[in-house]
């Protein structure tokens, strides 16, 4: 990551991560705080680490209990309150499980919302929350 | 200040150990369909991406931005920063992952004193809202120096 400049005037460029897999991206305050056009910011990569993560959780929780899903469509939305932090991740799951009710998937996403790496991490300072239901 | 939301998207297909997902930027559109799976989390990436990866990204811009911001308010903003950020993740008692620690690295270009640099270094990270975030459950280390 590289940062040139002061925080309102400056720019920023995330220039590479260790796998690869992206990279350059463009950073500012501006289009942190205001509208994103086009450039990402911290609080879109945490929302794709949550949504990424609890995915991951979610699938292997339902594999254990010998439903794999066939498909599992997540989004993570995070709310940052400058001059505050970080202070919410919504998380919305639809799901495709063969086998499964809508309770047994409700729950099985509520653990996963609560034991994910990126959940713990976000415990205590962030409200964690999700909403789950079946499709197909 | 007005609040900010953020989304991104993620599909997923097949049970965890053989199955594969793709992550999308979806309020930015800034990067769309990055592949990851639980073999190239836990092993070599070969290409894909990690939740993992994706705080360290994130730690690493918001420490960026938190320092550029300290810096100007002491009257230095800087030339160039370099920050690099490492996420660590481990298994802990009774056979869990945690993400255990985000470790920092800041090289600075900045016409300002050691007193003062450390002084805002110690300030961005406190600012800083991923680092606040991280430390309320492992360990966030910071080494940043003047260049």
């Amino acid at each position: 990551m590289t940062w040139s400049g002061d925080l309102l005037g400056g720019s920023g460029t995330i220039e590479s991560v260790g796998s690869g897999a992206f990279g350059p991206l463009p950073v500012s305050w501006r289009a942190r705080a205001e509208e994103p056009g086009g450039n990402t910011s911290p609080e879109e990569l945490i929302a794709a680490a949550h949504a990424a993560c609890f995915s991951m959780a979610l699938s292997g929780a339902l594999a254990k209990q010998g439903n794999p899903p066939d498909a599992l469509s997540t989004s993570a939305t995070v709310t940052f309150v400058p001059g505050t932090g970080i202070t919410k991740s919504v998380l919305d799951v639809e799901g495709t499980v063969p086998g499964l009710d809508e309770a047994g998937f409700r729950e099985a996403a509520e653990a996963a919302k609560e034991n994910c790496p990126v959940s713990q991490a976000l415990k205590g300072n962030v409200e964690l929350s999700v909403t789950a239901r079946l499709t197909g | 200040m007005p609040r900010v939301s953020r989304e991104a998207e993620v599909v997923w297909e097949g049970s965890s150990a053989k199955g594969r997902g793709a992550v999308t930027a979806a309020s930015s559109a800034a990067f769309a369909g990055l592949p990851f799976s639980e073999p190239a989390r836990i092993g070599d990436p070969d290409g894909q991406t990690s939740p993992e990866e994706l705080v360290a990204a994130a730690h690493a811009a918001c420490f960026a931005m938190s320092l550029a911001a300290e810096l100007t308010r002491a009257k230095a903003p800087p030339e160039r920063l370099t920050v690099r950020a490492e996420v660590v993740i481990d298994e802990v008692e009774g056979g869990n992952h945690r993400i255990v620690s985000s470790s920092l690295t800041a090289r600075a270009r900045a016409a300002i004193g050691q007193d003062a640099f450390d002084a805002a270094v110690a300030d961005a990270d406190a600012g800083c809202p991923v680092s606040a975030l991280i430390r309320g459950s492992a360990t966030v280390s910071v080494d940043a120096a003047l260049e």
